[in-house]
Formats: structure tokens, sequence, C-alpha cells
């Protein structure tokens, strides 16, 4: 989860999300480049006494600053679709959950072998122990084993939603009527928290999403007492 | 006694030469010290945390923590 005062990403906790990250310093490298430019150029620009009532024209500078920007750009373009690619690649996942939203909580169902769903509801701020989260806790985790490719099939029964984990690098719009997927690998055990990103009404704020990435052993054992419990 | 005819022409490619280089020059600096102080130790930093890493350790250590919803640490 994010950190008070925090500017930038979460720590990567999937392949993708890390190449995100490492993308994302390459842009903004090329950015603070042409900003420091830009930057020195208008501080230049109004610190001079020199006027000039010609219009002028010179075909270098304008080769210059068409060829510039371009090969520029290409050095954006070529990295960003890699990780276009990247993200796209069939992966084999080794689970299917499907991840419906509703107005206001998130249902989760895992019908690869016996059919086991639940609701995700989020914990009130009054109900918190200590140590957790507020507005990100829910009663019932979307529990995945790690290291295993996982797909996951979203869809909303009501308005539109957006099943996010910031951390897993995931962001995927929840549209009536209309089944979107997406798919990541966790690369190490833990809990990872999400929200809905996409306004659905008065508790859109409050429909959290939490991934939680054990051993498939213990994945095992937890769908197994799910199943029981349902 | 006369005095020297000033400077009227190419003032603005005299200034376009000194400030130009120092311009890019500084934007290179800038996209350098970037990198390194920044991108390549975030590199670095993921590589050499997955290097040690221990997942069974950790899922241990977060299990015991009572992290985990669907794991109680092992006294329970």
């Amino acid at each position: 989860m994010a950190h008070p005062s925090q500017l930038g990403f979460q720590d990567a906790a999937s392949p993708v999300m890390e190449e995100l990250l490492h993308f994302h310093d390459h842009a903004l490298m090329i950015v603070f480049l042409i900003s420091t430019l830009v930057l020195y150029i208008i501080v230049a620009m109004v610190t001079t006494k020199l006027t000039n009532k010609f219009i002028l024209d010179s075909q270098e500078i304008e080769i210059i600053w068409t060829l510039l920007p371009a090969i520029i750009l290409i050095l954006i373009a070529l990295p960003s679709l890699r990780i276009l690619y990247l993200m796209d690649e069939i992966n084999d996942p080794h689970l299917t959950i499907k991840a419906m939203g509703h107005q206001w909580y998130w249902s989760y169902e895992y019908t690869d072998y016996e059919d086991l769903g639940f609701d995700s509801y989020m914990v009130p701020t009054q109900d918190l122990t200590p140590g957790q989260f507020r507005l990100l806790e829910t009663d019932h985790r979307m529990v995945i084993p790690v290291e295993s490719p996982i797909r996951v099939l979203v869809s909303a029964e009501d308005v539109l939603h957006s099943w996010a984990v910031p951390s897993l690098g995931v962001k995927m719009d929840a549209v009536p009527g209309r089944l979107n997927q997406t798919a990541f690998i966790t690369s190490r055990p833990g809990v990872f928290y999400g929200q809905c990103s996409e306004i659905c009404g008065a508790n859109h704020s409050f429909m959290p999403i939490v991934v939680e990435a054990v051993p498939l052993e213990h994945f095992e054992n937890w769908s197994f007492i799910m199943l029981q419990d349902a | 006694m006369s005095l020297a005819k000033p400077m009227m022409r190419g003032l603005l490619a005299k200034r376009l030469r000194f400030h130009l280089p120092i311009a890019f020059g500084l934007a290179f600096v800038a996209a350098v010290a970037f990198k390194y102080t920044v991108t390549e130790p975030r590199k670095r930093a993921y590589a050499d945390f997955y290097k040690q890493y221990d997942a069974v350790k950790e899922f241990n250590a977060m299990r015991e923590a009572g992290v985990f919803q669907s794991v109680r640490p092992s006294g329970e």
C-alpha cells in the first residue's frame, strides 16, 4: 500500500510492474532533459537586451528542432511498445478468477475446479483491529498462489467499476455486460492493496481490493475451508 | 580622433554560440544525474533484493506476524 506523503509508485510485486517502474524512470529522465533545456532557454530569452524586428528563417535550426524531438519520441516509444507487448503475452494461467464489481463491493468467483464464490466488503473504520489499514481492508481477501500466472476476468453487475492493484501493475475496467481479461504473476508472497478506480456512486472510495499471495499448499487449504464454509 | 565602430551584427548568433552549448550541456547533465542517482540505483535495488530473497522464510515471518487472513500463525 502507499505510505503517507508518498510521491512515486508503490514497490513492484510483479515482473510487469518492475518493467513499468523502469520505463517510468526512463521517460522521466527524458522529461528532466527537455525541461532543463527549455527552462534555460526561457531564462536566456527573458534576460536579454537584444530585440529583433525582422522575421528570420533558418533551415538549420528547423532541421534540428524537427529531428531531435523525433529521435526523443522514438527513444520513448521503443521501450513503451516493448512493455505493451510484454503485458499482452500469452502466459498460460494456472488459475482464473472472476472479479465482479457491485455497488459497493467486489465479489470473487473461483470456478476452475469447484464453485467457490464470496463477497469482499470493506472493513468499516470502527471495526478495524490494530495494525489494519483504514479504507483498505476487506472482510474476505482474494487469495492466490504466489509465483503462479493468474488470469482475472473483470466485469460488473451494475455500473462501471475498475479493478486495480498498483503494486501488481494491474488495472482493468469492470463494464456491465462485458468481460475484460487481465493477468499477472506475483513475484513474492504478501498482501497487496488496491481501490476501485472508476467512479461508481456514493461509496466508490469504500470498495477496496486486497490480494493475498501465499504458497500453493496454503492456497489449497484456504479454498478447501472456504468451500466448506459456503 | 574617431571611436572604433561598435559591433552591430551577429549579436544573436554570438549569444546563441555562448548559451546553447551550456543549455544542452546542462540538460545532458540533468539526464545523466537522474539516471545515476535514481534509475540505476532502483534497478540495482530490485536485483539485489531478489538475489538474496528467500520466499519461504519471508512467508513464514509474515505468517507469524499475523499478516495473512488465509493462513494463521502456526501457534493458532
